[in-house]
């Protein structure tokens, strides 16, 4: 197999008109649907704080909760079990920054579109590495405020 | 009942990044079925191939597969087979055995009662012995293994099963960079330059295919959180010095991803195994020249 050189797009700028992005997955109501289907959610702080009961019997307990991210919030869902477990961790919305500020970064960052006319239509996550280790930060969080306040 | 044009998309924190599951065309509850059972099968790779968690197979085989052989689970052992193979055709260039070399560039954590191993001692992934039902032994007592560069790529293979098994018609799975799409239509995917994010360095069509990335970091001492990022030579036990980046586009997506580390860390000569996997790459050098194989798919 050969290799030949490549030229880069001269003028291919992506985000220049798109400095960050957002990307939304659920809202909280579809992810409190997800993690529990047939529960009614009563809500314990406001906003952050719901616990799940079935036929009168406590089932879990949702929270909302965001972090920040490479350098923008990203907010995610965390369902406990009945054992205080963690049932499912959903991300629900992230925003992220593209541009100078990360250039320092070393990623290869790739998005994925839709389409020919899919280059603004961004997926993909870049920074996530990061991003996602302050995922399990909150998720720890959230274990310990279960421990405290609500076992 | 009808099908919808909706696309569902989810994300999930998994395997030290986050994950994304892309579906549509398919009635809604299907989809919601497909994606969390395709979530369920990353969170068992994770699960088997952690080198955090000591209960997982990598965490037994690190403990225990010196002294005897240890059982994994098929997927596992699928991973090790695939590792052993890409070893010998990269004469070495990719290494599931970098272990403690990472941890020694304070990449990886070290155990609280484990030694620091003699730099001298460090096998190569050539003394790891596959066994048959599924056992794995080490010949030698300091070897321990970390499936970090490739168990993503991996899992993003078994996503993308599950998703073809709930008759998904089109789904796209990315695990941070390395991803795997199937469906009619194919999905542009944009691959930046890693050294100035926001240029596009070029477009891939991707249909029925896979595409993983790897791009060495410019400071190590920067961050453990981005330690997944690392690519070691082995030869060398440092970071690659030719390479900053590289993209392999590669029937799966394990192939893919262990194939990122061959080009990172051998650049041109690189070119044997790519042949051999059917797969075709594009890197971008230390000098910022951008070299691409000729059967490479891109477009401007």
């Amino acid at each position: 197999m050969q290799w030949m050189r490549w030229t880069m797009p001269a003028i291919a700028v992506m985000s220049a008109a798109a400095p960050a992005y957002a990307t939304q997955y659920m809202t909280v109501a579809e992810a409190q649907k997800r993690a529990f289907p047939n529960a009614q959610l009563a809500e314990v702080q406001a906003g952050r704080v719901w616990k799940a009961e079935a036929g009168g019997r406590p089932i879990g307990y949702f929270f909302f909760d965001h972090v920040i991210g490479k350098h923008l919030n990203i907010d995610y869902s965390v369902a406990l079990g009945p054992d205080g477990r963690v049932h499912r961790v959903d991300i629900l919305e992230y925003r992220e920054s593209y541009g100078g500020e990360v250039r320092d970064a070393a990623w290869l960052g790739q998005f994925a579109g839709k389409g020919p006319q899919g280059a603004l239509d961004v997926r993909t996550i870049s920074g996530a590495t990061l991003s996602s280790t302050h995922i399990t930060e909150g998720v720890k969080r959230v274990l310990a405020y279960y421990e405290s306040h609500l076992k | 009942m009808k099908a919808t044009s909706n696309r569902l998309t989810r994300a999930r924190p998994l395997l030290g990044t986050f994950v994304e599951v892309s579906v549509s065309d398919a009635p809604r509850a299907d989809m919601d079925a497909a994606v969390d059972a395709a979530f369920a099968a990353v969170a068992d790779v994770h699960r088997l191939m952690s080198f955090h968690d000591a209960g997982s197979d990598v965490g037994c085989l690190n403990s225990a597969a010196s002294t005897q052989p240890v059982t994994v689970h098929a997927w596992t052992y699928q991973v090790l087979e695939l590792a052993a193979d890409m070893h010998r055709r990269s004469r070495g260039a990719f290494d599931i055995a970098v272990a403690p070399r990472l941890q020694e560039l304070g990449l990886l954590p070290r155990g609280a009662d484990e030694q620091p191993s003699d730099p001298e001692e460090i096998p190569a992934a050539g003394a790891i012995e596959l066994l048959p039902d599924c056992r794995v032994r080490f010949r030698h007592p300091s070897m321990r293994i970390d499936l970090g560069g490739i168990a993503k790529g991996f899992a993003v293979d078994r996503a993308i099963d599950v998703l073809r098994d709930h008759a998904m018609p089109n789904g796209l799975v990315n695990a941070g960079g390395d991803l795997s799409a199937f469906g009619p239509a194919a999905q542009t995917i944009q691959i930046r330059d890693p050294h100035a994010p926001e240029r596009m360095m070029c477009r891939v069509e991707l249909a029925n295919q896979a595409l993983a990335s790897s791009a060495g970091r410019l400071d190590l001492m920067r961050s453990a959180a981005v330690a997944e990022a690392a690519v070691i030579d082995p030869e060398s036990g440092e970071p690659p010095r030719t390479v900053r980046a590289a993209t392999v586009c590669a029937p799966s997506c394990m192939v893919a991803d262990a194939l990122t580390k061959v080009v990172m860390v051998a650049g041109e000569r690189a070119a044997g195994p790519l042949e051999h996997y059917r797969a075709s790459a594009i890197f971008v050098s230390a000098e910022g020249d951008v070299r691409a194989t000729t059967n490479w798919q891109g477009s401007c």
